[in-house]
């Protein structure tokens, strides 16, 4: 007598419910990613004001300048000088004149007038003050006009 | 003659290629995350040297003047000639001030009105924007609107570096 052998259960997994997940893990993250803050640097530990509030009306022109200090694991300062932090790259105060002058000729090269453009001071809350009005100074010089000091909530 | 049926193929979805990219859509999105609290702007008023702000002729700036300890801390703030202290309650005392100046809060003085922020050199800049904050206004009880009292803040010419 010929006995039929039973089919062999499958041995795939049943993926279903990890993708489920792994959809709406994606959700979530390109919901709270945004890509506004790509100019932000984590290094600058902003000043703290409750009245630092998001603008209602987006700034349709900015330029985004991060001052902050080089610290080490601890969270102390490398070298008591700021410095202006650029994507791989950090320059003394001084020394991002010229940057400011490339910026200054890009806007123009785009038929944008730079009292248009507002710049934007992300400044560490222990840079001295000196340093951010030499910047402030270095950004006139390059006919920049509009200016905006960047603070953070204070965390309740 | 008996004819074997043959097996039907498979239906299911080659899913691997899916989860792969999948998965590298979300490690990217998991690397490229930054978790910033909410941040806001101060405007401050700076026009190139020379441009000749329009200015009210009849009211006069008012100074908020900020002195440096030597470590960068506060020494000392003061409204005019007016000493309001170096603790956390200057500021305050600063921001009541200001709503005295200015009569009532969102008033047409407010919007004429201008402060000049002087700084020493070396005061560190969270004091500097605790200023600005204490003159700009206050938070609405509900906490969600800012009832402003000053709208014009600048900052006097800078101070030479005293370690230069």
């Amino acid at each position: 007598m010929k006995f039929k052998s039973p089919p062999m259960p499958s041995a795939e997994m049943d993926m279903t419910p990890m993708m489920d997940l792994t959809f709406q893990l994606i959700s979530f993250f390109m919901m709270v990613t945004n890509f506004d803050q790509t100019q932000v640097d984590e290094r600058v530990r902003l000043p703290t004001d409750t009245l630092a509030k998001p603008p209602e009306m987006k700034v349709e022109h900015e330029l985004v300048v991060n001052i902050g200090f080089k610290r080490d694991k601890d969270g102390s300062r490398i070298d008591p000088l700021p410095f202006v932090f650029l994507p791989g790259e950090e320059l003394r105060v001084p020394e991002f004149k010229q940057r400011l002058m490339q910026e200054a000729r890009i806007y123009q090269a785009k038929s944008i007038k730079l009292t248009d453009v507002t710049v934007v001071v992300r400044a560490d809350a222990d840079v001295p003050t000196g340093q951010v009005q030499e910047f402030i100074k270095l950004s006139q010089d390059a006919k920049f006009e509009k200016f905006a000091l960047r603070a953070q909530q204070p965390t309740p | 003659m008996k004819i074997k049926q043959q097996e039907p193929a498979s239906l299911q979805q080659q899913t691997t290629p899916m989860i792969d990219v999948t998965f590298q859509l979300l490690t990217f999105f998991m690397f490229t995350l930054k978790i910033v609290g909410p941040e806001g702007d101060f405007n401050i008023n700076m026009p190139p040297p020379g441009a000749g702000a329009a200015k009210s002729e009849v009211l006069p700036d008012i100074k908020v003047r900020l002195v440096a300890a030597a470590d960068g801390g506060l020494a000392s703030l003061r409204l005019g000639e007016r000493q309001l202290g170096n603790g956390p309650g200057a500021f305050q005392t600063l921001n009541n001030e200001i709503l005295k100046l200015i009569g009532r809060e969102n008033s047409a003085r407010s919007k004429e009105i201008e402060v000049e922020i002087d700084a020493d050199y070396q005061l560190n800049f969270d004091f500097v924007v605790k200023a600005i904050g204490a003159c700009t206004g206050r938070l609405s009880p509900d906490g969600k609107t800012i009832i402003r009292y000053v709208e014009k803040i600048k900052f006097a010419p800078p101070k030479s570096n005293p370690e230069a």
